[in-house]
């Protein structure tokens, strides 16, 4: 079950991946990013279920921690420069 | 509790399928927005709900909890600091009246007049 998990997470990322390439603007782009970042973070949980261990769980904390960094210094840079 | 545990983690990842599919084609930055920043957050936490009834061990479950705390904590403050940075570039259909630009014009004209009319 895990794989049907797996290629579900799949399709999301090639959409997230679809606006992080093409969005009009820098904050579509971000969104694209901060998407596939969460995307990122189920997959490596579903990996970590699928191979029935939990010695890579503590990797989601630091993607989690780096994703909420990178937007948020994102979103400072779009607020001072613009677009 | 394996079923379980699979009807859970297929769930969540349904639910950041969805949120992927709203980001392509959802119309303007704030519907994206939408769709971008809820529906993955709750795949995470349905995701690690249903790996920790899995893996059942103690480290996977402080683990996981602690993810799921973090990720609830930092989604909307992200969304939050994304949707007030991209305001000015993007311009946006409102389908009400826009009151955070009457106050502004009012704060920087500091007509304080403008600020004490009810809203329309």
């Amino acid at each position: 079950m895990t794989s049907l998990a797996l290629v579900l997470l799949a399709i999301g990322a090639a959409g997230f991946l679809f606006r992080l390439l093409r969005g009009p603007s820098l904050s579509d782009r971000v969104v694209g990013l901060d998407g596939l970042q969460s995307i990122v973070v189920i997959a490596i949980i579903v990996a970590a279920a699928r191979a029935d261990s939990g010695i890579t769980i503590e990797t989601v904390l630091v993607a989690v921690l780096v994703g909420f960094v990178g937007t948020t210094a994102l979103s400072r840079f779009i607020e001072r420069r613009g677009n | 509790m394996s079923a379980l545990s699979d009807v859970l983690i297929v769930a969540g990842a349904a639910l950041a399928m969805i949120g992927g599919i709203g980001a392509v084609r959802f119309r303007d930055l704030y519907s994206r927005m939408h769709a971008a920043a809820k529906a993955p957050t709750l795949g995470l936490v349905l995701v690690a709900i249903g790996a920790a009834i899995a893996i059942d061990t103690l480290l996977a479950y402080t683990t996981l909890l602690l993810v799921v705390i973090l990720q609830l904590l930092s989604s909307p403050v992200g969304a939050h600091a994304l949707s007030r940075a991209s305001r000015r570039q993007t311009p946006v259909a409102l389908d009400g009246p826009d009151h955070l630009t009457r106050d502004e014009a009012a704060a920087t004209s500091r007509d304080h007049s403008a600020m004490s009319e009810p809203p329309e």
